[in-house]
């Protein structure tokens, strides 16, 4: 009886089988051909997905879970601008809390002391930073961003409102979530320029 | 690879079949990349703005020619209802309902704002005198219509 090398032995049936023996014959190559096409018109089709949904502008407001914003359909494009954040509990800017609606509310007080002098650092900032880069078309324009919860009362709107304008911020913009609908082309080419 | 035209081995020798192979590779890899970057850079939701002044402050507006025929349009806004003021005359006002979504009926108000703009249509001005009760969403909404209805300079006040 001839000697054969150690290992797994399988019984005469299963000798040749394709899955335990070892016979030359049933085996396939093992270069498979994939088919590319329908992946590279998956990727393209990804591609011009995202390039539709493209903004050069990129993310200007940061959408928090306490903030839902009012929808609109007359709108401008946003830009970047300072944005003062109203939820149902605080009001923010860059970071900072600068009231507490709850507080807001019970001062009878027009507007909001700590919100007004971080706009005037800010301002000031702005306008030193531009003066250093002698930038003379860079002029300060006094625009800000009022992102503000839908459900917030004016009287929180208007304290917000009174203190950017205090602080020489007078050109107020309230974001919105664009809503699609016919007029929004038309109307927003046709709203006033600043 | 597919998209060649076979035609056929009868012709003379040394001729080189036309089928070629377009390498995938590079074209699939540069594809990856620009999904990866795209994906990163994404802008799900589509935010706007919507432009207003402060009534009683500073105007960056242009001053509209002598010879335009404009009013004094004003809107006092209250949770309940809607009063429309156009120099001295008021209309009849405009309760504030809501429909089965829960949306906001402005149809009468658009009417109104039309039936102005017809008689003025130099007109682009127009106040909101709001209330301190009047939710956020309905001042928006209330100036989206203006918007709308070519009013572009829109002033916002509180009452008293």
């Amino acid at each position: 009886m001839a000697i054969k090398v150690p290992g797994k032995r399988y019984g005469k049936r299963l000798e040749h089988s394709k899955v335990f023996g070892h016979g030359g014959h049933g085996k396939k190559s093992g270069f498979a051909d994939l088919l590319i096409t329908p992946l590279v018109d998956m990727f393209i089709i990804i591609v011009l997905f995202l390039i539709a949904n493209f903004s050069a502008t990129g993310e200007v407001l940061m959408m928090t879970k306490d903030i839902q914003l009012p929808e609109a359909v007359n709108v401008k494009e946003v830009e970047m601008h300072p944005v003062v954040m109203v939820s149902n509990e605080q009001v923010t800017i860059s970071g900072t809390i600068v009231g507490r609606v709850e507080d807001l509310v019970k001062d009878e007080y027009l507007n909001i002391p700590a919100l007004e002098e971080k706009l005037r650092d800010m301002k000031k900032q702005y306008e030193d930073l531009h003066a250093m880069a002698g930038n003379a078309d860079g002029g300060f324009k006094g625009d800000v961003n009022i992102q503000a919860n839908k459900e917030v009362e004016f009287k929180i709107i208007k304290r917000v409102m009174f203190s950017c304008a205090t602080a020489g911020y007078n050109n107020i913009n309230f974001a919105v979530l664009t809503k699609g609908g016919d007029g929004a082309a038309p109307a927003s080419a046709g709203a006033a320029p600043h | 690879m597919a998209g060649g035209m076979d035609l056929g081995n009868g012709g003379k020798g040394g001729k080189k079949p036309l089928d070629a192979a377009i390498n995938l590779v590079p074209f699939i890899d540069l594809m990856a990349v620009t999904i990866s970057f795209l994906i990163m850079t994404a802008v799900w939701t589509q935010i706007g703005r919507l432009q207003v002044s402060q009534a009683g402050g500073p105007s960056t507006e242009e001053t509209p020619p002598e010879e335009t025929k404009t009013v004094q349009l004003t809107l006092a806004i209250t949770p309940e209802q809607l009063v429309l003021t156009a120099d001295q005359s008021t209309f009849d006002p405009i309760p504030l309902t809501r429909d089965a979504n829960g949306k906001l009926e402005l149809v009468k108000l658009t009417e109104r704002l039309k039936q102005i703009k017809e008689q003025f249509p130099d007109q682009s001005a127009i106040t909101l005198q709001t209330d301190d009760k009047v939710r956020y969403d309905v001042l928006v909404r209330i100036i989206d219509e203006c918007l709308g209805n070519a009013l572009p300079q829109v002033s916002v006040m509180a009452t008293g």
